[in-house]
């Protein structure tokens, strides 16, 4: 049973789809040039970049693991939001990184990698990042629609046409409008998810109470529930890990960067990044705050990752839920459209290159664009909702991710400041980055590994990826002839 | 001072900030989406004349 009313609540969602879908679509007038698609002409201001970077890099699947890490970590879950908040604050104020990247007019980050590392490195890098960013995103569609039929209470049989109708709708604005619909819709999408991620979570904190929580974490976790440095299952393994894979993800992550080259200048991107630092703490420990509750009011449930939506299904009353389902679409469809238009970018931009000995008309550009946006929308659909996924998600959500964070932040921050880095180095990173997780999981899955694989851990294994892609970059660069060195074209 | 007060001051700080930094991104992020489309209105124009 749930609060769900299809009157009230039914109404609030459809004029939130009804307004998103219109600002969407009004905007595409604007769309004349390839660059006008990809990065809004590079005329976004910081305002529009905090609401547009807010609201990319928090979708449904991100609400469903925070609050999990709640449910099954206590306050000590958020470890990770706070990490990267230090990590975007650090990088905003300093400029590290993305000051060159953004100075360099580049529209990709592997497009600033060939002017360093050639066009193979380029291409590879393209080829790694599409990789490990589709295949993440792949799972986002059925995970938000888990969300939405336990909160709203529908039948699981209506959560696959649910979820393609919701991205036929993205994909249409995206189409058309590009980076300028994304922007627009991502502003309104930040306002209303925000109204619900505040509003739910101030009536958890008054109908559950704070000693009630923090009693909860305590008889659940003891000390680990707070501290992660004596959580059992996280240690400083965990925390030096996430570390990692937050910074790189701050520095690399192309849904991130692309709001620092959309931005009208360096400047207005790295205050994009100030601005938007502190999100990452309420990111993670807002949801983490609804899974805590999820845990003192439900118990101990078989399935953490639906303890948070079955909570809330019958804690939030009727109006405030079409708000609470308003926000968690308003949530997805800003990630969908961002994550579907800048791997597009990549695919275009850099995978494309060898292929355009000429410069395409913009015609043809604008053309090409949309049509790779369309396929990618077919491959979420087919790989991510039609087709049941095996295994266990994060560690599938890990795995990918790192295959890609390590070697691409080992590059940039190469590319950047490093005279001596080279191709050499840059390939080698991209096959260790590439190798170590793939390996840690095929031991996972053998028998006679299985167990060296478990004594390891994931985190040992992410930390070693992140160093040994660092080692290979410096062997790789230092080991190639000086006589190559000097006549590489770049 | 509630138990747990580094959770609490920043769950707290959460609530607070989140919900003052939406008012003021609502608002200026309107005029910033203003401001880029009459740029981009005003270049769309420019180059028409071109």
């Amino acid at each position: 049973m749930t609060n769900f009313n299809w009157l009230l609540d039914g109404s609030i969602v459809g004029l939130y789809l009804l307004v998103t879908m219109v600002a969407g679509l009004m905007v595409r007038k604007y769309v004349g040039k390839v660059e006008h698609f990809l990065v809004a002409g590079r005329e976004m201001d910081v305002y529009l970049g905090i609401a547009s970077l807010a609201a990319t890099e928090f979708g449904i699947v991100t609400c469903m693991y925070t609050a999990q890490n709640g449910y099954e970590k206590g306050f000590a879950g958020a470890t990770p939001g706070i990490l990267m908040a230090i990590a975007m604050a650090a990088v905003g104020l300093t400029g590290f990184v993305i000051k060159p990247l953004r100075d360099s007019g580049v529209m990709t980050i592997p497009e600033l990698l060939e002017q360093r590392f050639g066009q193979r490195i380029r291409w590879a890098a393209g080829v790694v990042i599409v990789l490990g960013g589709l295949l993440n995103m792949g799972v986002f569609l059925r995970t938000g629609g888990q969300f939405l039929v336990l909160v709203a209470g529908l039948d699981v049989r209506y959560l696959e046409i649910m979820m393609t109708a919701l991205l036929v709708g993205v994909a249409v604005y995206t189409i058309l409008g590009g980076m300028l619909s994304v922007l627009v819709t991502d502003f309104l999408q930040f306002i209303v998810m925000s109204a619900g991620l505040i509003l739910v979570t101030i009536l958890i904190l008054l109908n559950v109470g704070w000693e009630r929580l923090v009693t909860t974490v305590e008889t659940s976790y003891g000390a680990g529930g707070f501290n992660p440095f004596v959580n059992p299952t996280m240690g400083w393994q965990y925390v030096l890990f996430n570390l990692m894979l937050n910074t790189a993800a701050v520095l690399t992550w192309q849904t991130t960067i692309a709001r620092v080259l959309a931005a009208k200048d360096t400047r207005t991107g790295r205050r994009v990044y100030t601005g938007t630092a502190f999100f990452f703490v309420c990111r993670f420990l807002i949801p983490g705050i609804w899974g805590i509750a999820a845990l003192a009011t439900l118990g101990p449930v078989a399935n953490t990752l639906e303890a948070m939506p079955t909570y809330l299904s019958t804690a939030v009353p009727a109006g405030l839920m079409g708000i609470l389902i308003a926000a968690m679409l308003a949530a997805d469809m800003s990630t969908d459209s961002s994550y579907m238009l800048t791997w597009c970018s990549v695919i275009y931009n850099d995978i494309l290159a060898p292929f355009r000995k000429k410069p395409w008309s913009e015609r043809k550009g604008l053309f090409w664009n949309r049509t790779i946006i369309a396929i990618i929308g077919v491959f979420l659909l087919v790989y991510g909702l039609w087709y049941p996924l095996k295994g266990d998600l994060w560690t599938y959500l890990g795995v990918t991710g790192t295959i890609y964070l390590a070697s691409i932040s080992v590059l940039l921050i190469a590319c950047c400041y490093w005279r001596k880095a080279n191709n050499w180095g840059a390939g080698a990173s991209i096959v260790v980055s590439a190798l170590i997780p793939i390996t840690y999981l095929v031991m996972e899955q053998v028998p006679s590994t299985a167990a060296l694989a478990k004594s390891i851990g994931p985190y040992y294994s992410g930390i070693a990826t992140y160093i040994l892609s660092g080692v290979a970059m410096l062997v790789g660069s230092l080991l190639k002839p000086q006589s190559q060195v000097e006549g590489r074209p770049a | 001072m509630p138990s747990h007060w580094f959770w609490w001051a920043i769950t707290m700080a959460c609530v607070v900030w989140y919900s003052t930094i939406t008012v003021y991104v609502a608002i200026k992020g309107a005029k910033d989406i203003k401001n880029m489309l009459a740029r981009l209105d005003a270049t769309r124009k420019e180059e028409a004349e071109n």
